[in-house]
């Protein structure tokens, strides 16, 4: 299954994984950086398997994102 | 005689801070966690950093300012509060912000406020406006010196006094980057990369060399200078008397994003340069000096006057990236320190020392440190050149510590021919 990494401590909260795929991201509205929904965290690297249905919209999250944090592995 | 002027640098690490210290600067601005306009920065401070670097500058009469002055959202309102919270407890000096979110918390708390570049200040309405909660305000890099001249009259004049009670400073920048866009206000990075300047994740795409083409044709309009979006950087050493008569009081170092040693060199430049304006001793020769040095470390050339002279724009880099004409080796790092002998113990990990050499050393606590090399020991006796693998060691004037790095100073000029 694909799965989604997410180097979380880089997040600077630009919202644009959200608006992408806001079935899997949100906002913390404590440190204003980006939760992964339902992702393990291995050192602070946050990591979840997804579907392939839900592939293109978090390719694109991991596109528009700033800082590059987000990976998808197919 | 008006209060002395404040010389501010910029800190985006623990050597920097340690090297605008130790280079006479009267206050240090930096940024902390996502908020801040170099968000992107490797090495961002933490909110834990915060705590530290302001006992340490409190250790030092130093003044701490902590950027806060991205564009924000309705999710960074907890963190932007949580950060204030700290700096209010930490007893920072004040929070530079733009954003009257930002403003009305931090005003709420007793936090002293400064109105950031990043607020567009460009006229006295707008001064005596923020002079309701600000004690400082930065205006923006694109007014003259006559504008400016203008609005610190008119603060005196009308006697417009910040929350602390005293006649509002004007803070300008006097060296560094100038944007293509209107104080940062640029959507540039955010278009075409998604990656917003606003947020301080600016991609510097205006940096780069471009080709115009028409589209119908094909033919490509012939451009004499392709960095067509690339200003080259402010440089004020030149005229600070003027900035000073122009009333100005904080005089603003860009470059949280630079290395220490562009830090030391440009806070010494422009400390002396205001120091030699008191003494009466500022001249033409001293300018040339420090002209030399600050062309030494990081710049991509330099527009003499910037806005503030109303000189023509025109004043593109012309290449990327640097135009500096000292670059730095790295060599390996220091082993020990011999205190009463001033003499430093260094593990050569790559390429090699020669007499009259000049290093650099950096730390996190030490800063900076340039030595020249006179003499190098080894375990055989003194010796001209040393290689990789040896250890040596060299006189080192001021301290250095155990793990600092150390490089040799290479002039560009002469590694080209």
């Amino acid at each position: 299954m694909p799965k989604i990494i997410h180097y979380r401590n880089k997040c600077i909260g630009c919202n644009s994984c959200v608006e992408h795929a806001p079935s899997f991201w949100n906002i913390n509205k404590h440190d204003g950086k980006s939760d992964l929904h339902g992702a393990k965290n291995k050192n602070g690297v946050f990591v979840t398997e997804i579907t392939m249905l839900d592939l293109e919209k978090n390719k694109k999250a991991a596109k528009d994102c700033p800082v590059r944090i987000i990976k998808v592995e197919e | 005689m008006n209060k002395k002027i404040e010389i501010m640098a910029p800190v985006g690490s623990f050597e920097a801070l340690h090297a605008a210290i130790n280079a006479g600067a009267d206050s240090v601005y930096f940024g902390i966690e996502q908020l801040n306009m170099r968000a992107r920065a490797a090495n961002n401070f933490t909110t834990e950093d915060l705590k530290e670097i302001v006992k340490i500058c409190q250790e030092k009469d130093v003044k701490t300012y902590l950027t806060l002055n991205t564009v924000m959202y309705d999710h960074d309102i907890t963190l932007m509060k949580t950060i204030c919270d700290t700096a209010k407890e930490a007893g920072l000096t004040a929070v530079i912000l733009s954003d009257i979110a930002a403003l009305q918390y931090a005003r709420s708390i007793g936090l002293e406020v400064h109105m950031s570049t990043q607020t567009n200040i460009t006229n006295m309405e707008a001064v005596k406006f923020y002079a309701q909660f600000s004690d400082v305000i930065v205006l923006a890099r694109e007014l003259t010196l006559k504008q400016i001249e203008s609005i610190t009259n008119q603060i005196k004049e009308e006697d417009i006094r910040g929350p602390k009670g005293e006649l509002i400073q004007i803070e300008i920048f006097v060296h560094g980057a100038l944007c293509v866009a209107i104080s940062g206000k640029c959507y540039m990075s955010l278009a075409t990369y998604n990656s917003s300047a606003n947020r301080g994740v600016c991609l510097q795409n205006c940096r780069r060399s471009y080709k115009l083409i028409d589209d119908e044709t094909g033919d490509e309009l012939r451009v004499e200078n392709k960095y067509i979006m690339s200003p080259k950087d402010l440089c004020t050493i030149g005229f600070i008397d003027k900035l000073i008569d122009a009333g100005v009081s904080v005089f603003k170092i860009e470059g949280r994003g630079r290395a220490p040693e562009y830090v030391d060199t440009v806070v010494r430049c422009y400390k002396e340069a205001v120091e030699s304006y008191y003494d009466n001793t500022y001249t033409p020769e001293k300018i040339a000096v420090w002209t030399t040095k600050l062309e030494s470390v990081f710049n991509r050339g330099f527009w003499h006057g910037g806005y503030y002279l109303g000189k023509q724009l025109g004043e593109w880099s012309g290449k990327y990236g640097s135009h500096a004409t000292e670059e730095k080796q790295y060599l390996g790092r220091i082993t020990n320190y011999y205190n009463q002998k001033e003499v430093g113990e260094f593990h050569l990990e790559t390429g090699e020392i020669t007499t009259g050499d000049t290093l650099l050393v950096t730390g996190p606590t030490t800063g900076v440190v340039r030595a020249t090399v006179e003499e190098i020991h080894t375990d055989d006796g003194t010796v001209v050149k040393a290689v990789k693998g040896d250890i040596i060691t060299i006189k080192v004037p001021t301290k250095v510590r155990k793990n600092d790095k150390f490089f040799k100073l290479i002039d560009v000029a002469k590694c080209q021919k």
